[in-house]
């Protein structure tokens, strides 16, 4: 049973994380692609704030396999 | 009206950098010490290269410049309008069709001054909803019944009678003109519904200007000594601060001392308190510092909304500074203007 228990909060911590990076990615990428459309000098700025939320998937990530070592 | 959200955060990054890619204020001054083709060849090298190269051939000198500095302002808006989406495209699009009244009023003038087609295709702006060709068919037409009938059909709206009258009998085209600027708002705010903030925030940026565009009709004609019953004939409905009863007080105000108790009301009048009370050219400082005032209030909001149509129309604004700065750069030039005079003429 706690098994079960910790392999559905490892999944929500990596899925619910992923969406939200997702979900933060969407509009930042599409202002970098704009801003990169008038200056193309602007690529690696954009790029830059473009993963930064990729922060977040990457604590779930982590959350995750610390809850995996606990089974 | 108004469906689907829009791409915000695109459209707001790209008029950012292309107010970026503006002209500054040390290029003014470069451009006031240079002579017409300097300035020509200045601009070539700026992001007017596409038109000045385009038009080189056909026209030159202030013509040239003209010409270019229209052509590239209303590509620029075109093209905001082609890579935006959803309400903020439809947005764009209801508050561009200015440019469609524009370019209608600039037809009707130039044919009722008996001025060549040239000239007149030197001042149209096909950036709204009406293609160059159609206006080129407009400016083929003879001014009268025909040009007019045209009109009230492509407009959607016939034009009233008695300002058809007022033009046939002394040719005057003022009511026309004021008819479809009473058109352009009143379609405008009816266009635009409450239910959203961006929504909201361009309803109250539209009725903003009617205040600025009735206050300066007021400050115009009380300058002219027109009566107050004439000056209340051209006040626009649907202002955020100016209500008839506010205009009717200001178009009856004695003296400046009146008018300025009357203003006293307004949100914006430390802006304008200076330029009022000026003893030299009151009128034309005014009407600078209430465009000064709407630019800077646009680009304040612009940061304090910047996924909103706002940061466009603060890019726009900026656009058509730009453009209106250059023109009084090369007839300035023309005219054989001094630099210091050319400086007070700009608005930057």
């Amino acid at each position: 049973m706690d098994t079960g228990l910790i392999a559905i909060a490892a999944g929500l911590a990596v899925g619910l994380t992923g969406l939200a990076s997702g979900w933060a990615e969407k509009d930042i990428g599409s202002a970098a692609v704009g801003a990169m459309i008038e200056d193309d000098s602007l690529f690696g700025k954009g790029l830059i704030l473009t993963v930064l939320p990729e922060t977040i998937v990457i604590f779930g990530l982590v959350l995750g396999i610390m809850l995996m070592g606990q089974m | 009206m108004f469906g689907r959200k829009g791409n915000y955060p695109y459209a707001v990054a790209r008029v950012r950098g292309k107010k970026r890619m503006l002209l500054k204020g040390e290029d003014y001054s470069k451009m006031m010490v240079m002579e017409l083709p300097e300035i020509s060849r200045f601009l070539g090298e700026t992001n007017y290269q596409k038109e000045m190269a385009e038009l080189g051939g056909r026209f030159e000198g202030v013509d040239l410049i003209e010409h270019a500095t229209y052509r590239n302002m209303a590509r620029n808006f075109r093209s905001v309008l082609d890579f935006t989406n959803g309400e903020l495209h439809d947005m764009l699009a209801a508050y561009l069709t200015r440019w469609d009244h524009w370019n209608v009023k600039v037809i009707l003038r130039g044919k009722s001054f008996g001025a060549d087609m040239e000239s007149i295709r030197e001042d149209l702006v096909p950036a709204g909803n009406l293609s160059e060709e159609y206006l080129n068919s407009l400016c083929s037409m003879e001014m009268g019944d025909e040009l007019f009938a045209e009109l009230s059909r492509k407009l959607n709206a016939p034009l009233p009678p008695s300002a058809v009258e007022a033009y046939k009998q002394f040719g005057k085209l003022t009511s026309i003109e004021d008819y479809l600027d009473k058109l352009y708002y009143e379609r405008l705010l009816d266009a635009i519904g409450t239910n959203t903030k961006p929504k909201r925030l361009f309803r109250a940026f539209i009725q903003r200007e009617i205040d600025i565009i009735n206050l300066e009709t007021i400050l115009m004609l009380k300058e002219e000594k027109a009566p107050p019953e004439v000056i209340l004939n051209y006040f626009i409905e649907g202002g955020l601060q100016i209500d008839r009863k506010m205009a009717t007080n200001l178009a009856n105000a004695e003296d400046r001392k009146a008018l300025a108790a009357e203003l006293v009301k307004l949100d914006f009048y430390e802006e304008i308190k200076e330029a009022l009370e000026s003893e030299e050219k009151p009128l034309r400082n005014v009407m600078d510092a209430l465009r000064l005032y709407q630019i800077r209030k646009t680009e304040t909001l612009s940061y304090l909304y910047p996924l909103s149509v706002i940061p466009v129309f603060d890019y726009m604004f900026h656009k058509k500074l730009e453009v209106d700065n250059i023109r009084i750069i090369a007839r300035g030039k023309v005219s054989g203007l001094d630099t210091d005079t050319l400086k007070r003429l700009l608005v930057i």
